[in-house]
């Protein structure tokens, strides 16, 4: 049974994939969302089993590496963590495939989409279960090739295929300073079992010589985790995989991708604990995250760029509550996250799908008359979203803030955090704002046809908006319970204070956008228009990163190690050199035969001459 | 005592070896050469049969002889072939084998 929760979605995948002519476009659609529906099913059981009953289940399948110095089983844990992050994971993507198959109706290739999906899934999956780290990386790994597959989806796109390769390669950073991290694990414990590294980590800390260690081994989980979660410097991927289809957005940006580096995390939460140095870095580059990602998300003007961007922000909100040690905090977090975010992309794609594939805001408008139910769910979204009160995301949310808050030593997080809920209110209602209140600025045709879609397209975002709502009021004592949390004791002002920004926010960007339109449309001064563009263009983080590294990395390779030494220098004294050098001497030494007799003879002499005197020469 | 003589023997056969080296003429300079070269050797030859008393030295030179005469008239003969062949029995000529 613990078992069928992994191998339903491989089951789907490989009939999807392999059989996907015999079994038809419906056909892919019904039976991998069956496969789906299954694992969903089997993991609510799960969670009642080992959460609710607190029963962990531990699962060794195989032995897999088999040395000396190391053993490693193919194993399964189920704990409380893991059976969270599956009702997330299975719970989501099953929605996501229901959704999938309205939406991308039509698509000669569903078969495929439907087998990726279910592949992400699985790997997905594979990763939350795993009970050492080596398993865990085979998903981490999964989930990036699956999200190069799924963002490449559409693979006649030159930018689909950028965007892809750019997401594959930046998660590879990340990946790097994973595979790092269990070297130096291995090294330091001698083993990659969590069971066997989570127990003896205190120990081992207390060593004279290795509290360094623990902290360089946090360090480079980190920076796994800034990889695949799209952290500060390593989050240009996220924004850029908006060229796949929406519902590979909805996947990879509420459930299954980016949650795996604070997956990580919390897994690792026993070796962060001994790493205090560690732990700083963490809250300040999540803060710092959710802030500067937040700031870009006012101005963009991409449906879904908006939303990847607030993803990227509530990331940062994650990753400062792993960063102040509230663990469970984070995994809830991630959790309401998971919801609210997979209904706004359902609902943008449902925009998306209403307006005839069009994506820009500025080309949107007025679709509060024609898609009144697709407005209804995005505005449940992003009021869970902006930690609106009694929905789920202000149980996380506003949580996070006061412990951020509690840590008096790490101010500079919590007001940093403060302001990105500003901005995050101001952004989501923006977003709203331009979608469906304001006048519309689309063409008359694609207006007068935008419509609501079919009942696969509408029963998921009932479900998310209803999980959006309750979600976090219901699970918040079962999460809270996985490790003693105690609400802080400040002051009631600062209690106050992220629902009065919230609110702040969100009445600035109606008034501003509703009665004084005009004040974004006044001439405007070139400080203004660079700063507009600064935001816009993400803090030129891509130019930064492409006119400083990337491009000089490709020169480095082209110039120096390809045409400087593989071409120059390799050439010259290996094989081209050598033979070179070898046909010019025999051309010399055929030179000498002339074809004249007389120098025969002189060669002749010459030649008994240093014979003679070379046989009588020792003699003397 | 033949100590003039076996330098006058040297000096020849460096003559002649010198004759063939430096020749750019007709082959005919280099048959002969070739011939003061076999004289030299010869009278180098009968010098030491002299100074240590053997006979066997002028038996080898009479053999000499005997080949040199053979040497010269096979040589004469090529040079008269070859003469017929390319009309010109010049040493530079000679140069169609280049390696």
């Amino acid at each position: 049974m613990y078992l069928l929760v992994i191998l339903a979605p491989l089951m789907g995948a490989l009939t999807s994939g392999f059989f996907g002519r015999k079994i038809g476009e419906k056909g892919a659609g019904i039976f991998t969302s069956g496969c789906l529906i299954l694992s969903l099913s089997w993991s609510t059981l799960i969670f009642y089993e080992t959460t609710l009953n607190s029963s962990t289940t531990y699962i060794k399948l195989w032995r897999w590496l088999d040395s000396d110095l190391l053993t490693t089983y193919f194993g399964l844990q189920f704990d409380s963590l893991t059976a969270t992050m599956l009702i997330v994971v299975t719970s989501i993507s099953t929605l996501v495939h229901i959704f999938s198959t309205a939406y991308m109706d039509g698509d000669p290739h569903l078969p495929r989409f439907m087998s990726y999906l279910s592949l992400f899934t699985f790997f997905m999956i594979l990763l939350v279960t795993s009970d050492n780290y080596p398993q865990l990386f085979i998903g981490w790994e999964g989930v990036g090739l699956c999200s190069y597959l799924l963002i490449n989806f559409w693979l006649t796109r030159i930018e689909a295929n950028k965007a892809a390769i750019k997401a594959m390669l930046v998660n590879r950073v990340g990946d790097i300073g994973l595979v790092l991290a269990m070297f130096a694990i291995w090294e330091e414990f001698g083993s990659l079992d969590f069971s066997s590294v989570f127990n003896t980590a205190a120990v081992v800390a207390e060593g004279p010589s290795t509290g360094g260690h623990i902290t360089l081994i946090c360090l480079f989980l980190f920076i796994g985790a800034v990889g695949k979660s799209a952290q500060l410097g390593l989050h240009t991927w996220l924004p850029d995989a908006m060229e796949g289809p929406t519902p590979v957005s909805a996947l990879i940006h509420a459930a299954t991708m980016v949650t795996a580096g604070v997956f990580l995390l919390i897994r690792s939460a026993p070796l962060l604990e001994q790493a205090p140095l560690a732990l700083m870095i963490v809250t300040i580059v999540g803060s710092m995250t959710a802030f500067f990602t937040a700031t870009i998300g006012l101005v963009q003007n991409d449906l879904k760029k908006v939303i990847a961007y607030s993803t990227c922000s509530q990331l940062g909100y994650m990753v400062v509550a792993c960063g102040i040690s509230h663990y469970s905090i984070s995994l809830f977090h991630l959790m309401n996250h998971a919801f609210f975010k997979a209904l706004l992309f359902l609902s943008a794609g449902s925009v998306i799908h209403a307006l005839a594939d069009e994506q820009d805001m500025r080309k949107m408008g007025g679709l509060i008359k024609s898609t009144p139910f697709t407005y209804t769910m995005m505005i449940i979204g992003s009021l869970s979203l902006m930690g609106f009160p009694y929905l789920t995301g202000f149980y996380s949310k506003d949580l996070i803030l006061e412990l951020a808050y509690d840590q008096y030593y790490l101010a500079f997080a919590h007001w940093l955090v403060v302001f990105s809920a500003l901005l995050t209110a101001f952004y989501s209602i923006r977003l709203i704002y331009l979608t469906f209140i304001a006048n519309t600025n689309s063409k008359k045709e694609v207006f007068m046809h935008a419509h609501e879609g079919s009942w696969n397209l509408t029963l998921p975002l009932i479900l998310l908006a209803l999980g959006s709502i309750f979600v976090g009021y219901l699970t918040k004592e079962v999460l809270w319970s996985f490790q003693a949390t105690l609400p802080p004791i400040i002051p009631i002002s600062i209690k106050l204070l992220p629902v009065i920004f919230s609110l702040l926010g969100a009445t600035s960007a109606f008034v501003l956008y509703h009665c004084s339109a005009r004040a974004f449309s006044v001439p405007t001064s070139p400080i203004s228009l660079a700063s507009y563009a600064f935001l816009y263009s993400a803090w030129q983080f891509n130019y930064i990163i492409n006119y400083f590294l990337v491009r000089n990395v490709w020169k480095l390779g082209h110039l120096m190690t390809y045409r400087t030494l593989d071409k120059g220098v390799l050439e010259l004294v290996g094989p081209k050199g050598i033979s070179d050098r070898m046909v010019q001497l025999t051309q010399g030494i055929s030179n000498l035969q002339s074809g004249l007799v007389f120098n025969y003879a002189l060669i002749i002499l010459i030649g008994a001459a240093i014979f003679i005197s070379g046989t009588v020469w020792p003699f003397y | 005592m033949y100590y003039k003589y076996i330098v006058v023997a040297i000096l020849l056969l460096l003559l002649g070896v010198l004759g063939i080296v430096l020749n750019r003429g007709h082959l005919i300079i280099m048959l002969m050469s070739i011939e003061l070269i076999l004289l030299a050797a010869s009278f180098l030859f009968l010098i030491n049969s002299i100074v240590i008393d053997i006979l066997i030295e002028q038996i080898f030179t009479i053999m000499i002889l005997t080949v040199a005469a053979a040497e010269s008239a096979i040589g004469l003969a090529i040079l008269v072939a070859y003469y017929r062949i390319k009309g010109t029995i010049a040493v530079k000529s000679l140069n169609w084998l280049r390696g």
